[in-house]
């Protein structure tokens, strides 16, 4: 079982970055939501579904182009994403004041909960297969791929390089950036969270209607291809970082991604599963123990009189 | 019959969860989305013995529940310090382990789970028919619910619920936070794992989908229908989640299996219009059904929040304007002597701490003398509070040493420096706001039995006779703040003048030698300003050494014995007030250069 | 510039009331009340702040000053009173709009961006500008005003001395081409030649045209660019005279 050959890790490389991207571009989304609105966002998840569903629909049954249908579906997920943000979360977070994540998590569960039996109801359980592009291997620097983890690896770079721009040189990339660093700066000098929110939820949804083509073309569409990736989300966004920048936790995913791969050469498949989230429970032990420091070092910063 | 009975043992089973995890989450205020897959150890537990050993499943669940309450307990390790959303993410990933576990056991069945797990059997009756299981599992419910409305609605709930609302504020009242929640953990835990025991011998199977992420979820969703806080709540929740698949199948007369998705769909979108409609579930904490009494929320019994107790009504509106100070040289000559030949009840030496380059305190000493007043006082960031989460151990001090009545307190926890006799009241109040007036100021009061689990499940007459003589003290103290009238208002329904004196009767109940406030009278409008210092200059008389930080100078003047000037986390003078304000150099320090 | 009435010292009780309030100033408060929920802070206050003056507000922690700044900004919707300002009627407006009408507030912590550079926190300020083309020129006025901001304009705020973040936070507000500057303690925290460099910057601003209202601790600093004080205590005013005045007085012990 240690015999393991450069052909296989080279493999293995590739596939952790092809999963790694899509866990990243997840956990940038997913990071963007918490780190800037506080929101624990879990219905993210049937957002991502429903990408795939629409895109599939009016691809597979409509009969629209591959393209249209998969920007279509992408477009319905971001203004769900922004309308939950505006409808559910909002009211929500204002009335409930210091319990907002509580409440919101709750009412973000039911409508994750909801929203996942509904795309059976209409849908059906089964799995479809979405045939928008033609499925051809590609050899990248001698690893054996297909062409669509090309462009998922490469369309999660570009995403996240935009992204980067967006946020280092527009003026909406600044106010984002002010609301996560200081929100009540940001209200005083004029910055309206309430719109930002929105904004985010847009991209953040965006990111995610796009993660979940490019799922659905690979692999297929069903109504619970929305768990697994969204839960390594939550994952890679708390190890990345809320606060950081899309690159380090784009990078973070890809780091995930391998980690799951290569610990298949010693473990099997189902160990390595469970070896993303050994680390993260790992990761909250030392962060819960670190926390301790900085907390009593911060009472005592801000507790001055 | 059976189809019915199928139901009822399923709500029963599940009341069993509901009950454990609102124990967690609507008492303690921890968010538990793992709560199913402790049920999964309890579950794997029985079916593996009852396989491989034999064992009856009954007691197979048992065991499980045992080793559940360990591993929960062990869980509340790390989940102590998190906030809200790493607590979700924590119990997200021990939930995925947990089952990532027992799926790669061969011995546990693998993805397959533990089949064909033989019948329980009670006193050699084997449950073999789901009418067979009714009442053996009435009754272990009922023993859970008494088990959980022992805990939650008994002082050691009065202690959890103060630990949900504000943990600081109970953990300077000298309650042992990281214990309750360590213990609390594991039992709801162990109960959740006795519950999966029994799901596992009812179904004859453990398999992880049995155990799965949704199941922690519906588990969560019943505990939210039902009201956090609330236990008869939660068997209505179980009952809810788990009738809305046969009534829609027929009512609607859907086919089982779109019956299944639509009663998932349901329970989601309630949740969400019940966040927003009916955040405190359909029955809400503190609703007893059995007592129509309780039916009404308390909080409208309260009319106006500025009704002013009988002890504030004479109001000194010259505080408003009055620019002169009030006392003549004599007196307060007189209050200096009187402080010096006062004993010592606290010495604080050469007390220091620094965070990296930063000062905060340095060679700090001072001493507060027996039923007297002593005020620290100095310009913004001089480190007047940290002085005072030095003292009670909320920091521990880099050097130095501080002694209440020649006991060493440095290196003690918050709750023991209070269980030692010195307790601190908090710039921003911090009563439990979902606690009474009353409850609040008998969280304060120290050595109650029924804070133990021993004597709390032992002791019961112990427990009520001791709990009887809280809540006269309670009660006491409340009447000593003017504020008897308001005992069964909610904390969180006062004004924040009344909540200021409620948190003052709560520091006295702790009965303890040394009470440390930190701006008692910030915040509150000029009618309470003087209730609020006659009370205190009343704790003086009564022998208790007392230590105030304030910013209206006008307090300082008025109350303080004697005074320490506080500059850049250094004493730098100290004296009476008078000597203080005639010093150039300190009125530059305070007000800056002119 | 000599705002109308300085020099002459009236108690709270014959203050003036909104029907008789100065010609000319800028800001002016008429029996202005606040409260956080149950917790009421601030009690019928009325205060003016004439153009190009430059007004201190003293009193205690928590006499609810800082309230005031806020409610008139419209971070918090005040519970009574009006607020009126350049003649406007703006009680109960957002921070937004008072933003764009020409407010900014200083608050007394956490007042930059640490996690932006100090570049990106100046043009965050100049984001609601009406006329996006002046934001060269008055990123060249902050720079003169604070030469390190400009050596400095790449480096994280969060990463610097607390006197050079004072300095971003007034530049930030600055980018915003207020009228009317709301300072929440500018000087807690920093060495005293830190502070008499900010507070000439602030005193060369109001010679220019720009109204500040000063919350301070510090009161001899702040007096010595004022022109008018008022003192609080516990949520109301006890006290309103010209700084002048103020100066003379033998000791402010009695006044906090």
């Amino acid at each position: 079982m240690l015999a393991v050959t450069f052909e296989t890790v080279r493999q293995l490389i590739a596939a952790g970055i092809v999963n790694g991207s899509a866990y990243g571009i997840l956990g940038v989304a997913f990071a963007l939501i918490l780190g800037v609105t506080g929101r624990f966002h879990y219905a993210f998840g049937v957002l991502y579904t429903l990408a795939a569903f629409f895109a599939f629909t009016l691809f597979d049954r409509v009969g629209w182009p591959f393209w249209p249908a998969a920007i279509v579906g992408i477009v319905i997920t971001v203004v769900m994403g922004v309308g939950i943000e505006a409808f559910v979360y909002r009211p929500l977070a204002a009335r409930a004041g210091s319990n907002a994540l509580l409440a919101v998590f709750v009412a973000a569960l039911g409508l994750g909960i909801a929203g996942g039996n509904l795309i059976q109801i209409f849908w059906g359980a089964q799995t479809h297969s979405l045939l928008g592009i033609s499925i051809s291997p590609i050899n990248v620097l001698g690893a054996d791929i297909i062409n669509i983890d090309l462009y998922s690896v490469i369309g999660g770079m570009l995403l996240v390089a935009l992204l980067t721009c967006l946020l280092r040189f527009t003026g909406l990339g600044r106010a984002i950036k002010a609301t996560r660093s200081n929100p009540e700066m940001a209200l005083l000098i004029g910055v309206d969270p309430a719109r930002i929110y929105l904004v985010v939820f847009a991209i953040a949804s965006f990111l995610a209607g796009f993660a979940a083509i490019m799922a659905a073309l690979k692999y297929s569409v069903e109504p619970t291809m929305g768990f697994r990736p969204v839960v390594l989300a939550f994952v890679v966004a708390f190890l990345g970082g809320t606060a950081k920048s899309p690159v380090r936790v784009f990078l973070t995913g890809i780091g995930i991604g391998l980690i799951e791969t290569i610990s298949s050469i010693w473990l099997p498949v189902r160990w390595t599963q469970l070896v993303v989230f050994v680390i993260l429970v790992l990761y909250l032990i030392s962060f819960s123990v670190n926390r301790t420091v900085f907390t009593r070092l911060s009472a005592a910063l801000t507790g001055r009189a | 019959m059976q189809v019915a009975s199928n139901y009822i043992d399923q709500i029963l089973i599940f009341s069993i969860f509901a009950l454990s995890l609102n124990l967690l989450l609507g008492y303690m205020g921890q968010v538990s989305v793992a709560h199913a897959s402790f049920g999964a150890v309890g579950g794997y537990a029985a079916g593996y013995f009852a396989l491989s050993h034999g064992w009856n499943v009954l007691l197979g669940a048992l065991v499980g529940a045992l080793i559940a309450g360990v591993v929960g307990a062990a869980v509340a390790l790390p989940a102590l310090r998190l906030s809200v959303e790493y607590l979700i993410l924590l119990t997200l990933g021990v939930s995925s382990v947990l089952l990532g576990l027992f799926t790669t056991f061969a011995q546990l069945g693998g993805t397959y789970g533990l089949i064909g797990i033989p019948p329980a059997s009670i006193f050699g009756h084997q449950l073999l028919q789901t009418t067979d299981w009714l009442v053996p599992l009435a009754v272990i419910l009922a023993v859970v619910f008494l088990i959980c409305h022992r805990i939650g609605e008994s002082p050691y709930g009065r202690v959890l619920k103060g630990i949900r609302d504000d943990d600081k504020a109970t953990l300077s009242l000298g309650k042992n936070v990281v214990l309750y929640k360590v213990v609390v953990f594991g039992i709801t835990c162990g109960l959740a794992g006795l519950a999966g025991g029994l799901l596992a011998g009812f179904n004859s199977l453990a398999t992880p989908s049995q155990f799965g992420f949704d199941v922690s979820l519906s588990i969560f969703a019943m505990v939210i229908f039902g009201g956090t806080g609330n236990l008869a709540g939660s068997i209505l929740g179980a009952a809810t989640v788990v009738l809305t698949k046969p009534l829609l199948e027929w009512a609607v007369s859907l086919a089982p299996e779109t019956a299944a998705l639509w009663r998932l769909t349901l329970y989601g979108l309630l949740l969400a219009v019940l966040m927003r409609l009916r955040p405190q579930g359909l029955l809400p904490e503190g609703l007893n059904v059995l007592k129509p009494a309780t039916w009404r929320p308390s909080r409208s019994t309260n009319g106006s929040d500025e009704i002013v107790p009988t002890a504030v009504a004479a109001a000194a509106q010259e505080w408003e304007t009055r620019l002169e100070v009030g006392e003549s040289i004599a007196q307060e000559k007189q209050r200096e002597r009187n402080w010096s030949d006062a004993p010592v009840v606290l010495e604080v030496t050469n007390l220091s701490k620094r965070f990296g380059s930063i000062v905060a305190t340095e060679e700090l000493s001072m001493v507060l003398r027996k039923g007297t007043i002593t005020a620290l006082v100095g310009p913004n960031g001089a480190g007047k509070t940290t002085v005072f989460n030095l003292l009670t151990g909320f920091i521990a001090p880099d050097q130095g040493s501080v002694k209440l009545n020649g006991e060493e307190l440095v290196g003690m926890k918050p709750n023991r420096v209070a269980n030692a006799g010195m307790v601190r009241s908090w710039q921003d109040v911090r009563v439990i706001p979902r606690l009474s007036s009353l409850q609040n100021v008998m969280l304060g009061v120290q050595d109650q039995t029924g804070e133990h689990l021993g004597p709390l499940f032992g002791n019961i007459p112990g427990v009520r006779k001791r709990e009887q003589t809280v809540r006269e003290t309670a009660m006491e103290w409340l009447e000593f703040v003017g504020m008897a009238d308001f005992a069964n208002s909610p904390a969180g329904a006062l004004s924040f003048g009344q909540s200021k004196l409620v948190a003052l009767a709560r520091v006295l109940a702790t009965n303890a030698d040394v009470l440390l406030l930190d701006e008692p009278c910030s915040g509150i409008d000029t009618q309470w300003v003087d209730a609020m210092l006659s009370l205190i200059e009343k704790v003086r008389e009564q022998g208790r050494t007392v230590c105030i930080v304030e910013h209206n100078l006008h307090v300082v003047d008025r109350l303080a014995d004697h005074t320490y000037f506080m500059e850049l986390g250094r004493i730098t003078d100290q004296g009476t007030f008078q000597e203080l304000t005639n010093s150039p150099r300190l009125a530059e320090a305070y007000f800056g250069t002119v | 510039m000599e705002p109308s009435e300085s020099g002459t010292s009236e108690s709270a009780a014959s203050a003036s009331r909104p029907s008789e309030s100065r010609v000319g100033s800028l800001l002016a408060l008429a029996g202005l009340s606040c409260s956080y929920g149950r917790k009421h802070v601030v009690f019928d206050v009325d205060m003016t702040v004439g153009t190009g003056e430059i007004v201190s507000l003293f009193g205690h922690n928590g006499a609810g000053k800082t309230t005031i700044i806020k409610n008139v900004l419209g971070a918090y919707k005040p519970s009574g009173g009006s607020v009126r300002y350049a003649g406007e009627d703006i009680t109960g407006s957002s921070a937004r709009a008072n933003v764009r009408r020409g407010m900014a507030l200083i608050p007394s912590e956490r007042f930059v961006f640490g996690d932006l550079t100090v570049y990106e926190n100046l043009l965050l300020g100049a984001a609601n500008l009406k006329d996006q083309s002046r934001q060269e020129t008055l990123l060249a006025q902050v720079y003169e005003l604070f030469p390190i901001l400009q050596e400095r304009s790449k480096q994280l705020a969060g990463t610097m001395s607390g006197g050079q973040q004072r300095m971003v936070s007034l530049g930030l507000a600055l980018m915003t081409s207020p009228k009317l500057l709301l300072l929440d303690e500018p000087s807690l925290g920093l060495a005293p030649a830190v502070v008499q460099q900010i507070f000439t910057a602030v005193r060369t601003l109001a010679d220019d045209g720009l109204s500040v209202l000063l919350l301070e601790q510090n009161v001899g600093q702040a007096l010595r660019i004022s022109d008018r004080a008022y003192v609080m205590r516990s949520g109301r005013i006890i006290l309103q005279e010209s700084a002048e005045k103020m100066r003379a007085r033998d000791s402010y012990w009695d006044l906090f």
